[in-house]
């Protein structure tokens, strides 16, 4: 032991402002999260026992069967850009909804969030549908505000819908069931969708001149265009079957998933070099994801020894305020932390004190998971660095950011409606999960 | 953060000799990343066999779990010098791109000195780590597999990473030195809109290749 003077509180609460203080400075996070906790433990017990005890983390933490679904969402990401599918998804939504007020507008929000879902990957997803979906809206008469907008904005709902990463993460650090949130997630995304439909809607037809509806397509033509769409449904009819009835464990649905990619891509003739190149992404991203996960439960360890999390979660149970203005608040720095960091990080660095404290306040983990992962979206739609917008903005050099941005807010608003509803009704999120067999 | 973001940052020639350290560094670094890659292509295969095998002959893959938490180990650490050198792992970079280059080197210098600390440290106690396993002979629960080689494995690739941060180290003091030279061996710091515009490249190449969209 080494004798600081310190109080245990004094050396935890120390310990989170370091951290943060690091983090501000550009220090990577899970080497700022590995050193906040390596010098917080040892104070705490000592040198040897501390070094030793972290030394053994970054194995024990990251080698569990569970985890093993992590790379496999993350390699469908990656094969699901070579699967030639993002034209296909357009016109089959476009068959099937462009009778819609602002249909167009309305199947790129379906077909940006089924590729996104599959890819995983919201930003990358919004360029390419950028490409695809945007010049037909234009070249329909349709609002370019509104265009750019559902694109960036319908690019975001891949968090709710599985395969999704970022979910399975959250599930790790709070160590909740990874089938349960993956379900969980399909009911909120649905729901979200619906918020920005709503959002068109109302848009077109308060001045219809926006989006107009696009008809005349048969019923033949309908159901000739699913082909295309196969691999993204097959993809997410595995993964939400085997959960819900228990066919497979996620590892074994992750990997039946990539599959099914895999030879979708193999069909569009992916090239050696293309797979190649998508086998360093998932390394790179693994690799990312997981570093920030030690890094990351590396600190827990620490926050445990000093009893951060319990004190933190008495404290909040004890403010004079019901717990929905507790959890809006908690919602608030959500959305003012994701304006300036990216939503994995984000999580990451809050959940392991928030997390207690909002189950002390008697939310359910599922339903929480949800709620917070619904927010990382929300984070890459708003200024000054959503991603989002600006890939829209790069890829379109003839609509301006700004454009961008305030073709979004009226979908940022829809994500608050939509968020309103899972705090009004909780069980459209656990109900299904309660389903699930076993 | 998708796409063809694997250009290889040390392509070229120059930069004397530490540029020379930085390509032969990468083309290890290179390396173990595909090796993880493959394993997660690998962990692909197996997992639909697995399925496959259970469903259909009702006969699941002896010792499939204890495989599958051995890879994950070969997998998870075996890019991290090769991610840190693309600059893949997470940070916050807003505030670095508003400050002048001068301080944005110095902070860099900061935030290599920190990581080399925290690797240095992990890289040793990880060696410990996997060195009592080997002495005490530990293996997986169902299949017997010896557990030493996939903690080793956390050693080394923490090993060529803090090997990777030296040369960080190198890049960066020479920079906050001479702000006006050419970097070597470091990461590019990049803003959200050259992010965004790369992206956007990326989705070009992308729709470009898909023959469907060549119609």
């Amino acid at each position: 032991m080494i004798d600081l003077g310190l109080s245990k509180d004094a050396i935890g609460i120390i310990g989170c402002v370091a951290l943060m203080v690091l983090v501000f400075l550009g220090v990577r996070v899970y080497v700022a999260a590995a050193i906040v906790g390596i010098l917080g433990i040892v104070p705490l017990i000592g040198w040897d026992a501390g070094a030793g005890l972290v030394g053994t983390i970054p194995h024990s933490k990251s080698v569990n069967y569970t985890l093993s679904v992590l790379p496999l969402f993350i390699l469908i990401g990656y094969l699901a850009f070579h699967a030639g599918m993002t034209q296909a998804l357009f016109d089959a939504a476009k068959k099937w909804l462009g009778w819609l007020p602002g249909g167009l507008a309305i199947a790129t929000i379906f077909a940006v969030a089924g590729f996104s879902a599959v890819s995983g990957a919201a930003t990358a997803a919004a360029a390419v549908f950028a490409r695809v979906a945007i010049p037909e809206m234009l070249k329909a008469g349709y609002d370019r505000r509104m265009a750019a907008g559902v694109t960036a904005s319908g690019a975001t709902l891949d968090s709710l819908i599985p395969p999704s990463a970022i979910m399975v993460v959250y599930a790790i650090i709070v160590e909740a069931s990874i089938g349960k949130l993956l379900i969980a997630g399909f009911i909120p995304g649905l729901i979200s969708a619906l918020c920005y439909c709503l959002i068109v809607i109302v848009w077109s037809k308060w001045n219809p001149a926006v989006g107009r509806p696009i008809t005349g397509f048969t019923w033949r033509e309908r159901f000739a265009s699913l082909p295309g769409t196969l691999p993204v449904i097959l993809v997410v009819i595995i993964i939400f079957a085997s959960m819900l009835f228990g066919w497979a464990t996620p590892t074994e649905a992750g990997a039946l998933g990539a599959f099914v990619v895999f030879i979708a891509a193999l069909l569009n003739r992916m090239k050696l070099k293309q797979l190649n190149d998508a086998l360093l992404e998932t390394a790179k991203l693994t690799v990312m994801i997981f570093a920030i996960i030690w890094g990351i439960l590396i600190f827990v360890r620490f926050l445990g020894f000093a009893g951060v999390p319990e004190h933190f979660s008495e404290w909040v149970v004890s403010l004079p305020a019901p717990p929905w203005a507790i959890m809006l608040g908690i919602l608030f720095v959500y959305l003012v932390l994701g304006c300036f960091m990216d939503g994995i990080g984000m999580l990451l660095l809050t959940l392991p004190v928030f997390y207690p404290a909002v189950i002390k306040l008697g939310y359910d983990p599922i339903w929480f998971g949800i709620v917070v992962v619904k927010m990382t979206g929300v984070c890459l739609l708003t200024p000054p660095i959503g991603l989002s917008c600006f890939v829209v903005a790069a890829v379109r050099r003839d609509i301006p950011l700004a454009d961008v941005f305030r073709g979004t807010l009226p979908f940022v608003l829809a994500d608050f409606l939509a968020i309103g509803i899972f705090m009004v009704w909780p069980e459209l999120i656990t109900w299904l999960p309660d389903q699930m067999i076993r | 953060m998708a796409g063809a973001n694997t250009a290889d940052p040390t392509a070229g020639s120059g930069g004397g000799m530490l540029g020379a350290l930085d390509r032969g560094v990468h083309r290890i670094e290179k390396l173990t990343a595909l090796l993880s890659g493959f394993g997660v292509f690998a962990l692909m295969l197996i997992g639909v066999a697995q399925v496959l095998s259970r469903k259909f002959i009702n006969w699941p893959i002896y010792g499939y779990i204890d495989i599958v938490e051995i890879m994950m180990s070969f997998l998870v650490f075996m890019g991290l010098a090769y991610t840190e050198r693309l600059g893949g792992h997470i940070r916050m970079e807003l505030i670095l791109t508003f400050l002048p280059k001068r301080l944005v080197n110095l902070f860099e210098v900061i935030s290599v000195l920190v990581g080399l600390f925290v690797v240095g440290v992990l890289t040793y106690y990880t060696w410990t780590h996997a060195l009592r396993s080997y002495t005490s002979g530990d293996s997986t629960m169902d299949a017997q597999i010896v557990l030493w080689p996939s903690k080793l494995i956390v050693s080394l690739s923490l090993a060529l990473l803090f090997i990777r941060l030296l040369i960080a180290l190198w890049g960066y003091g020479r920079l906050l030195l001479s702000p006006g030279a050419v970097p070597y061996g470091v990461p590019e710091l990049i803003d959200v809109e050259e992010q965004a515009r790369r992206d956007a490249a990326a989705a070009d190449d992308l729709v470009m290749d898909s023959p469907e969209t060549q119609r």
